[in-house]
């Protein structure tokens, strides 16, 4: 008798938990779903019909028509080329400059002993500076080299707003290697490009890679200086978004798709770098 | 010796040059313009120094029952940003906590939340404005109609709202990501002794969970304060910084008189203002991390 009652106790125990689990599940399905609804109603929109899209629904036959009058749109082709231009060009020029920079602050023999964190924290400092700080004096110089036009002034000036989160992100993983390698090779006598190349690098590759994503992502969202250095012919997609109601109209459908474009690409790459996002943003600054 | 001093500069001097001149050069200037009588669209007047006129301009109080504007956007950019970390801090504490659990696809959840974080702003702030906030075709109106009420256009009526509620949508995933990792360091077998010691929830998540974390999450609001503070494109598509002036911020004032106003040297004098309440607020928090790392180590 008493062993039976025990089992009960245990089996209700038991089942208790596994409601709460089913409960706890849906809850979170619930949410995580109701927190993307609007991104994922932006990505359902871009297959229906301008008739359609008027109302809200989700369900609805879906057509590729919507996409397609978009894509043959050639105006949304030009700002999609200039913000890969941005993007493929300031990451590169970004990271050229920023990992032999973090390695030298990490690895490298300054001439203090300080030295090295004295750049670094200048780094950070720049990264708190909002742009609106260096707006004026970029506009009037874009103005006067005739760069508005061009994409080498925007450019110019997103590779000095991202170097430091380079060398901040890349710092972080440098910190990371064991320094008894780089002493050896000290000893060996590699020389200290030699070192970055054939060691540091490598080891630290997922990190540097997440580091370059993240930046991309942040240069193909940059808005701010996108819109306000540059002409017609260098403008980005950010800015495109931006102007879509006045110049298109209020075409929900056309709205959905062009933005599921300007979007999705951002938000795979930052998917793709959350957990290095973590560790390179904030660890440094969580250890104090 | 030397000859390495010197090839290991060579690494780090382009990346402080580059920095340092499309960075530091120009807000240096921009303070040197903030003391300028320079406005573009009068040439005829040139520019000349004019002292602290442009601060003045802003931050002089005739009198106390007509407050100058400049104090009202000061106010709002406090606002927008102080409400947008407060709510972002709390319900990023109350999902990550809700995330912490071991549950089938948990991942998949994560990852969905964290979406809106990396959507470019111009972006869904049009998107927001078209399909969830129109009165007659979003799903706002929509819904606020099937329940029987008059949907307010919520843009024009409550503009801080509206941009609170979207930076707060854009960056709740980045405090969720931030702390459930803070939540995920902890050991567990602090957590199983929770258990054995009988402490209930609240008391659990309260007084043991959260001062554990309280440096993730004092990191992601300064990090989210540096971000949501120059924020400029998502007021530019929503609410376009009105009605009139009702929702402009410090970003907003300097584009406006400077791209509208023409007026460089007034335009300069805000964005130092803006650069001096970035630091002042960072400092702020700086201060209470390293105070808070001295005391527990």
């Amino acid at each position: 008798m008493e062993n039976r009652s025990i089992q009960d106790v245990q089996k209700k125990i038991h089942r208790n938990k596994l409601i709460r689990k089913i409960l706890l599940t849906l809850a979170v399905y619930l949410i995580a779903t109701l927190y993307f609804f609007p991104i994922l109603y932006m990505f359902l929109s871009g297959f229906k019909t301008e008739a359609q899209a008027v109302s809200p629904s989700i369900f609805f036959t879906p057509t590729l028509e919507t996409y397609a009058k978009v894509l043959s749109n050639s105006t949304m082709w030009g700002y999609l080329r200039n913000s890969l231009i941005q993007v493929v060009g300031a990451t590169t020029i970004s990271l050229l400059l920023g990992i032999p920079a973090a390695f030298t602050l990490v690895f490298g023999r300054l001439k203090h002993r300080d030295s090295g964190n004295k750049y670094y924290l200048w780094f950070i400092t720049t990264i708190l500076l909002p742009p609106v700080a260096v707006l004026i004096p970029l506009f009037t110089w874009f103005q006067q080299l005739r760069l508005i036009n061009s994409p080498w002034g925007l450019m110019a000036a997103y590779v000095g707003f991202h170097t430091p989160i380079v060398v901040w992100m890349v710092h972080s993983f440098f910190s990371d290697l064991p320094l008894e390698i780089f002493e050896a090779a000290d000893l060996d006598g590699t020389s200290k490009f030699q070192q970055m190349r054939l060691i540091a690098i490598p080891l630290a590759r997922t990190g540097i890679i997440s580091a370059a994503l993240l930046v991309a992502v942040f240069i193909w969202n940059e808005f701010f200086l996108g819109f306000n250095l540059t002409g017609n012919p260098t403008a980005t997609l950010p800015v495109y978004m931006s102007r879509f109601r006045e110049q298109q109209g209020m075409f929900v459908a056309q709205l959905s798709a062009s933005s599921t474009i300007a979007v999705l690409p951002a938000i795979i790459l930052g998917w793709m770098t959350q957990k290095a996002l973590v560790k390179g943003l904030t660890m440094g600054a969580v250890k104090g | 010796m030397k000859t390495l001093n010197k090839s290991d500069y060579r690494f780090l001097l382009p990346a402080v040059i580059v920095v340092a001149v499309m960075t530091q050069v120009p807000f240096l200037l921009t303070i040197i313009f903030s003391t300028l009588r320079w406005n573009l669209s009068r040439p005829d007047l040139g520019r000349a120094f004019d002292g602290f006129a442009n601060f003045w301009h802003y931050l002089k109080i005739d009198s106390l029952s007509q407050i100058p504007e400049f104090y009202t956007i000061l106010w709002q950019t406090i606002v927008i940003t102080g409400m947008s970390l407060v709510l972002c801090a709390i319900g990023g504490f109350l999902l990550a906590l809700l995330m912490d659990h071991e549950i089938p696809g948990v991942n998949i959840a994560r990852t969905l939340m964290l979406g809106p974080f990396f959507v470019m702003s111009t972006a869904s702030g049009v998107i927001w404005k078209t399909t969830i906030f129109n009165t007659t075709f979003g799903w706002y109106g929509v819904i606020a109609k099937a329940l029987g009420f008059t949907p307010v256009d919520l843009i024009s009526y409550h503009p801080l709202f509206v941009i609170i509620l979207l930076f707060t949508w854009q960056w709740m995933p980045f405090f969720i990501l931030v702390l459930l990792a803070g939540l995920q360091g902890i050991p567990q077998d602090l957590v199983d002794s929770m258990k054995i010691d009988g402490v209930n929830w609240v008391q659990g998540v309260f007084r043991i969970k959260l001062p554990l974390i309280m440096n993730h999450m004092r990191v992601a609001v300064m990090l989210g304060l540096v971000f949501i503070i120059k924020e400029f494109g998502l007021i530019l598509v929503t609410t376009a910084g009105g009605p009139g002036t009702r929702s402009y911020t410090l970003p907003y004032a300097v584009y406006t008189q400077v791209f509208l106003a023409n007026n460089v040297g007034r335009a300069s004098a805000l964005a130092v203002m803006t650069v001096v309440l970035t630091l002042v607020l960072v400092n702020l928090l700086y201060r209470s991390i390293v105070k808070r790392n001295e005391k527990y180590s």
